[in-house]
C-alpha cells in the first residue's frame, strides 16, 4: 500500500506539530522515522493509522482518503503493547477471528506463528503475563498474522533484550521481503535504522 | 445488659430454627436488591460502556453529574419514587406503590448512577485505549465496544457487587414506596429500624447477623475474585 502525505498540517493546543509535512511511503519498503523526542513522530502514525482524524492536509493510501474498508487492511504495533487478558494463541489469532477466517485456517496460521516464535510452551499461558520482549514479539505476530498492507510500528523494540531486537527485525525484514507490505517504523536506534530501513525520513 | 445477651441467643435460635418470618424477610431482601442490580447492570454497563467510548463536548459535565448522583441520599431517592408511584403521581394507574416491585424501582434508581459513573470513568480511561487497539486490528465499532466490555469484565463485575451491597444495605427508598408490610414488603433494613424502635433486639440482632453475613459473604467473593483476577 502507498501512503502518500500531502501538506498535513497538525496542532495540538499550544504548538504547531508539522507544517505542511508531505511524503510518500511506498510498498516493498521499510521506512524508519527518526527525530527528536516531541518532533510529532507517534502523532504521525497515529494520523496514517487513523487514530487521530484532527489534521489539515490530506493523506491517500493507494490514492484513495481513509475509508472504513482500509481499516482492516492495516495495522499499529505500540511502544507498550496491549495484550489482551486471553492466551497467547488467543492474542495471536484474535485479528483473523475479527475477520471471521476459517476455523482450520486460524489454527494454521496462529500455530505456525507461535512455532516461529518458539514460544510453543506459553502458548496456553496467560499473555499479559508476559516478559517485556515475549509482549513485543507475540504483539507483532498478532499484527502480521493478517498479513496487513500497512505496519505501523511505534518503537516496538525499544526496552527489550537484544536477542528479541534481533528476532524481531528479521521478522519485519523477511514480512515486507515476501509480501512487499509498507513498514513505517519509528526508531532512536542509528543502526537499526541503516540495517533495516530501505528508506529514513527525519522529523 | 442481660436483655442484649438474651436477644443475641434468641437471636441464634431464630435462625437455626429455620423461623419462617425471618428467612422470609432475608428472601425478599435478597430478590429485591438481586432484581434491582441485575436490571441496573444491564441497563447501564453497556450504554456508558457506549458513551464512555465516545469523545463529545460535555464529558467533564456529565462526569460531574454522576459523581453527584451516585452520592444522592437513599431518602430523596425513596421521595422522588413515591411522588411518581403514588395515588397523585404521574404513575398511579400502575398500583405499584407499596409492592416489592416500588422497591425493586426505587433499588435500580438508587444504583443506576453508581453502575454507570464507575462504568464511564472505566470505559472513559481505559477502554478507549482498548478501543484504539482494536481498531488498529481491523475491529468494527460493535465488536471494538465487545472487546471493550470483555477486557473491563473483572472490574465491571466488582462495580456491579458494590452497587449489591448499597441496594441491600440502603433503609431510607424501600422503607418509604415499600411501607414495610409484614409479610409483603419488609426486608432486613426496615425490619431491624422497626424493631429498634419498638425495642424488639431479638429479631433485629437476628437479622442484623444475617446482614453481616452477607456482607462477608460479598466481600469475600470479591476478595477471591480480585486475587484470581490479579494472579491471571
Amino acid at each position: 500500500m502507498e501512503v502518500r502525505l500531502e501538506q498535513v498540517i497538525k496542532c495540538d493546543e499550544k504548538k504547531q506539530i508539522f507544517t505542511d509535512l508531505s511524503e510518500i511511503f511506498v510498498s516493498g519498503q521499510i521506512t524508519g522515522l527518526v527525530g527528536d523526542n516531541g518532533a510529532g513522530k507517534s502523532t504521525l502514525l497515529r494520523l496514517i493509522a487513523g487514530l487521530d482524524l484532527d489534521y489539515s492536509g490530506h493523506i491517500y493510501y493507494d490514492g484513495q482518503p481513509l475509508t472504513k474498508p482500509l481499516y482492516q487492511q492495516m495495522t499499529m504495533v505500540f511502544q507498550t503493547p496491549y495484550l489482551l487478558k486471553r492466551s497467547v494463541y488467543e492474542n495471536i489469532a484474535y485479528p483473523l477471528k475479527l475477520r471471521h477466517r476459517p476455523a482450520a485456517e486460524i489454527k494454521e496460521k496462529t500455530q505456525a506463528m507461535i512455532a516461529r516464535l518458539g514460544i510453543e510452551k506459553l502458548a496456553g499461558q496467560y499473555a499479559h503475563r508476559l516478559s517485556g520482549g515475549e509482549s513485543q514479539k507475540v504483539a507483532l505476530a498478532r499484527a502480521l498474522i493478517f498479513e496487513p498492507d500497512l505496519v505501523l510500528l511505534d518503537e516496538p523494540m525499544s526496552g527489550i533484550d537484544a536477542a528479541s531486537v534481533s528476532f524481531m527485525e528479521q521478522m519485519i525484514a523477511d514480512y515486507v521481503q515476501q509480501h512487499q507490505k509498507t513498514v513505517i517504523m519509528i526508531t532512536h536506534n542509528a543502526r537499526q535504522a541503516q540495517e533495516l530501513c530501505h528508506r529514513v525520513v527525519h522529523l | 445488659m442481660d436483655y442484649i445477651i438474651a436477644g443475641f441467643w434468641k437471636a441464634l435460635e431464630l435462625i437455626f430454627s429455620g423461623d419462617a418470618e425471618l428467612w422470609g424477610i432475608v428472601g425478599l431482601s435478597l430478590r429485591v436488591s438481586g432484581s434491582a442490580i441485575v436490571i441496573a447492570a444491564l441497563v447501564m454497563v453497556p450504554l456508558f460502556t457506549f458513551i464512555g467510548l465516545r469523545a463529545f463536548r460535555g464529558e467533564r459535565v456529565l462526569s460531574r453529574v454522576l459523581n453527584a448522583l451516585m452520592s444522592m441520599p437513599s431518602v430523596v431517592v425513596g421521595l422522588l419514587v413515591s411522588v411518581c408511584l403514588s395515588r397523585r403521581g404521574p404513575f398511579a394507574e400502575l398500583q405499584l406503590m407499596y409492592t416489592a416491585t416500588a422497591m425493586i424501582i426505587a433499588q435500580v434508581v438508587l444504583v443506576s448512577p453508581l453502575i454507570a459513573c464507575l462504568t464511564y470513568e472505566l470505559v472513559k480511561h481505559r477502554g478507549r485505549e482498548i478501543q484504539k487497539l482494536g481498531q488498529t486490528l481491523g475491529a468494527s465499532r460493535m465488536q471494538s465496544t465487545f472487546m471493550v466490555i470483555s477486557e473491563l469484565k473483572s472490574e465491571l463485575f466488582i462495580y456491579t457487587v458494590n452497587g449489591f451491597s448499597r441496594a441491600i444495605s440502603e433503609v431510607g427508598a424501600v422503607m418509604m414506596v415499600g411501607g414495610n408490610i409484614k409479610g409483603h414488603t419488609r426486608v432486613i433494613t426496615t425490619t431491624i429500624s422497626m424493631l429498634n424502635s419498638m425495642g424488639d433486639y431479638a429479631m433485629a440482632f437476628a437479622l442484623g447477623m444475617i446482614l453481616i453475613v452477607i456482607s462477608l459473604i460479598i466481600n469475600s467473593v470479591l476478595y477471591t475474585y480480585k486475587e484470581k483476577r490479579d494472579d491471571v
